[in-house]
């Protein structure tokens, strides 16, 4: 009773300093306002509170106050982002938003008062302001500059915005190249930042591919109003080069003043239009002289991966064209009087099958990232976390460059970061602590990515205290996640696996409070959708080690196509180690299991059919599924073959449906499910533990 | 008959800004009314992949021009007794909660009906025990439609 009490007066102190912060903010900003030097920094920093607001409303299920920092964060996101002009209206309005932030939490605090009629209308106010048109302020002109077009595509949105808001202003753009130390470069970036400030700003940085294994070089983009000899001169020695970016174009600003990057298919579609001269009479006088400039920029586009996909689905469709030609070619084959007819489709389809396999690597390749895109993203978590807690950590990444499709990198980025933002909490030891016990002051976290075969690993591993499995047993059985005896037959890899359970927490940190309340059991399901599986191995005193092994790519899978009870299933030949006849009467019973010998060696199994609640048959065959270290094999009616599937979600109306990763499109307009194998496994040979959580989830609802 | 038929007519031409459209469906031997402007397609019953485990009113998934799509049993959502033959059954796709494309599957597929605000009765006049998804009664006719609201049936999804 008293844990909810206290977590909530958290709450209202937190949420007191926030708006302490924020009126501060407001007047910095209203003077800057007036004076028309607004500095993008506050507003961003701004954003940021209203941001931190708004999860802690969510969190603590203050709605009212939710709804209103949801509006302003969005209103204060297309401020930031240049979409609406800063004026008086706007930092009126703020203020006023404020104040009501201010009643709401006084609300909050006496829930026996009633809410002033004049919130709904405020409330009204803001919505509409929120959702009101916005006009599209200053495009300003980028094409004028000798921008690299691999640059421009990366930018985000909001240093795009940057970059032409400087433009605007008449600031110089800069190129700056500088190396850093690898083990160094978020404080050495922080240092330039700093140093930059006075004279410019910083708009973004993108490695250039040089450095050797020490060091890395990065190219800074920077806007500035001074001259290249004195940046030159307050940022630095010989080590940094700077060279301001032409201008291409100085005489006539004006013809390029819809300029837009080069995204998409807009730029070839513009070039094609120009060769073929059937630019639209509407277009702008400068389309000609646009559709140059855009031809020596354009190396690069940017495209929307669900094009790709796309693409990938026309691809498994022309396999299962291919499948086709292939059983044709097979039945022509038979026939003697066809014999040169056969011969010629053979080769067709040779030919078909070679190009098509061309294709399916061409697109994947362009999906294709390298993992260090968030690797970066990681490295500000980590300050902030070692800021938070006082601990002193040192990131060191390896591997950045290996290259992982781009969805896996999109959604690894979260469980990362709170694995890193853990090890950091829980795992690294307060800089005492670590004198006491002869350790560097400094704590280490080292992320390793690197492939094997058709794997990406992952290692994240830290030189901390590491996981006592006695105390997460005893933890487990006095938050009853577990019953006594059940703990006593657990064995050390499966206490760490504890770690994983929903709501198993050694404490409540303060990230629940910043309102990124995820837990491992999250990291854990987002690697397992991801077709992955996390381990976990762990010293006392030394250090705790995960590893995350994934598949290189979701796109496409090579799987074992099954039946049972009359319907195609297919497993990915990914988890698959063998396949053999299954003989029901070498079967016995062990504690409740199926089981089966294999080679002299026990293997759990388990009838699909019966867990299925299908009509299967008793003879079939076994096919031994492996993940980890762990196997099961999985009784299926009869083996149809391998076959290339492109694997699809289900809906969201079957996501409790579990031991299935998705579905595929099969050919003859079969739909086959796909197996989920680590789930299965995990399901038979961990049965007990995995319903003990969703009793708890109940019990908590 | 024929003086009732005329009132209704007339009474449809007073409000014509009201009218509502309909598609009729029979499940089992009762007639229901969805609106038209959630339907997005109606497909002859394409070939079904059964998911086990999955609940018991979802029928299975379905493959529309590439998209899975989980089709809902109907009449087993709506708790009635599916053992009559289906006869010319279709699939209805209509959007679910969360941006979904759902599929329900219904016996038959009738006809469109545009209904007047005065040939719609409130769901009340069945009495106080009417199932929440039960939008009012349609009566056209002698024809008698119950209408179904798609965002109270399919919003919390399956459980």
């Amino acid at each position: 009773m008293k844990e909810p009490e206290r977590g909530r007066e958290e709450f209202i102190s937190e949420v007191q300093e926030l708006i302490e912060g924020l009126s501060r903010d407001l007047f910095s900003l209203d003077t800057q306002e007036k004076s028309t030097n607004v500095d993008p920094n506050l507003i961003n920093e701004i954003f940021r509170k209203v941001h931190t607001l708004k999860g802690l409303a969510g969190f603590f299920g203050a709605n009212r106050l939710g709804e209103l920092s949801h509006d302003l964060e969005e209103i204060l996101d297309d401020l930031r982002l240049g979409k609406r002009p800063l004026d008086r209206e706007m930092v009126d309005l703020l203020f006023k938003a404020l104040d009501v932030c201010g009643q709401l939490l006084h609300l909050e605090q006496h829930p026996e008062l009633e809410a002033p009629p004049q919130l709904d209308a405020f409330f009204q106010e803001l919505a509409h302001f929120a959702r009101a048109e916005q006009e599209q302020v200053h495009p300003a002109m980028l094409s004028d500059y000798e921008l690299d077009a691999g640059l421009l595509a990366v930018l985000t949105e909001y240093e795009e915005h940057r970059l032409r808001s400087n433009i605007q202003q008449g600031m110089s753009l800069f190129r700056v190249r500088t190396t850093f130390k690898l083990q160094t470069i978020d404080d050495e970036l922080e240092q330039l930042k700093v140093m930059a400030r006075p004279l410019g700003e910083i708009i973004t940085y993108l490695p250039t591919g040089g450095g050797d294994s020490d060091t890395i070089e990065l190219e800074v983009l920077m806007a500035s109003g001074a001259k290249a000899e004195q940046l030159q001169a307050t940022l630095g020695g010989p080590a940094i080069r700077i060279e301001e970016l032409a201008r291409r174009n100085p005489t006539n600003p004006a013809l390029s003043d819809h300029q837009e990057i080069p995204r998409d298919s807009i730029a070839p579609q513009r070039e094609l239009n120009h060769a073929m001269d059937l630019s639209e009479p509407k277009a702008t006088p400068g389309s000609a002289m646009q559709a140059t400039s855009l031809k020596s920029t354009s190396q690069t586009v940017r495209v929307d991966i669900r094009k790709l996909d796309n693409l990938m689905n026309i691809v498994g469709e022309l396999a299962i064209v291919r499948a086709s030609l292939a059983r044709i070619t097979e039945r022509v084959r038979g026939q003697a009087a066809h014999r040169e007819l056969a011969m010629e489709l053979h080769r067709l389809h040779r030919a078909f099958d070679r190009h098509l396999g061309q294709m399916q690597d061409g697109i994947l390749e362009v999906r294709m990232v390298p993992i260090g895109q968030i690797f970066d993203r990681l490295g500000r978590v980590a300050r902030q976390s070692s800021r938070e807690t006082g601990k002193q950590v040192n990131l060191v990444i390896t591997g950045a460059e290996t290259e992982v499709d781009k969805l896996i990198v999109e959604e690894l980025s979260d469980p990362l970061m709170h694995m890193v933002r853990n090890a950091i909490d829980h795992g690294i030891e307060p800089t005492e602590e670590r004198i006491r016990v002869g350790k560097p002051e400094q704590g280490t976290i080292a992320i390793n990515a690197f492939q094997k075969g058709s794997h990406v690993f992952l290692e994240l591993e830290d030189d901390g205290r590491g996981m006592d499995p006695k105390r997460l047993i005893d933890t487990a059985v006095s938050r009853g996640f577990l019953g006594a005896q059940e703990a006593k037959e657990l064995g050390i890899e499966e206490a760490f696996g504890l770690i994983f359970l929903p709501g198993f927490s050694t404490k409540v940190s303060a990230d629940m409070m910043a309102g990124r309340g995820v837990g491992m059991d999250v990291v854990k399901t987002n690697i397992s959708r991801l077709g992955g599986v996390i381990d976990v191995q762990s010293e006392i005193g030394v250090g705790t080690k995960m590893t995350i092994t994934l598949p290189i790519t979701l796109a496409i899978l090579s799987a074992l196509i099954v039946h049972v009870g009359g319907q195609p299933f297919a497993i990915p030949l990914s988890s698959v180690q063998e396949a053999l006849v299954f003989d029901p009467t070498a079967t016995r019973t062990v504690d409740n299991r199926e089981v089966m010998t294999l080679r002299g060696a026990t293997l759990p199994i388990a009838r699909l059919a019966r867990l299925f609640g299908l009509a299967g048959q008793e003879r079939g065959f076994v096919v031994v599924v492996a993940v980890g270290t762990r196997r099961l094999g999985l009784v299926v009616d009869y083996l149809e073959g391998q076959q290339d599937i492109v694997i699809k979600p289900l809906g969201p109306s079957l996501r409790q449906v579990r031991g299935f990763a998705g579905a595929a499109q099969l050919g003859d307009q079969r739909v086959g499910l796909v197996l989920d194998s680590p789930a299965l496994v995990e399901e038979i040979l961990t049965g007990e533990v995995s319903k003990t959580p969703l009793g708890l989830r109940r019990s908590m609802a | 008959m024929k003086g009732s038929k005329l009132s209704a007519r007339r009474a449809q031409s007073a409000d014509r800004g009201n009218v509502a459209e309909f598609l009729a469906l029979r499940l089992g031997s009762e007639l229901y009314g969805v609106p038209l402007s959630h339907v997005r397609e109606i497909l002859v019953s394409p070939p079904l992949t059964v998911v086990p485990r999955a609940p018991h009113d979802v029928l299975g998934i379905i493959n529309v021009r590439g998209q899975l799509i989980t089709v809902i049993d109907l009449k087993a959502r709506l708790g009635l007794l599916g053992d009559r033959p289906l006869q010319r059954p279709r699939v209805l796709l209509v959007p679910g909660p969360e941006g979904e494309l759902l599929g329900l599957s219904v016996d038959e597929v009738l006809q469109v009906y545009r209904l007047a605000e005065s040939e719609i009765e409130p769901a009340g006049v069945l009495g106080g025990n009417v199932a929440e998804h039960v939008a009012g009664i349609g009566r056209r006719d002698g024809v008698l439609l119950i209408l179904l609201s798609l965002s109270t049936l399919l919003g919390g999804g399956p459980s």
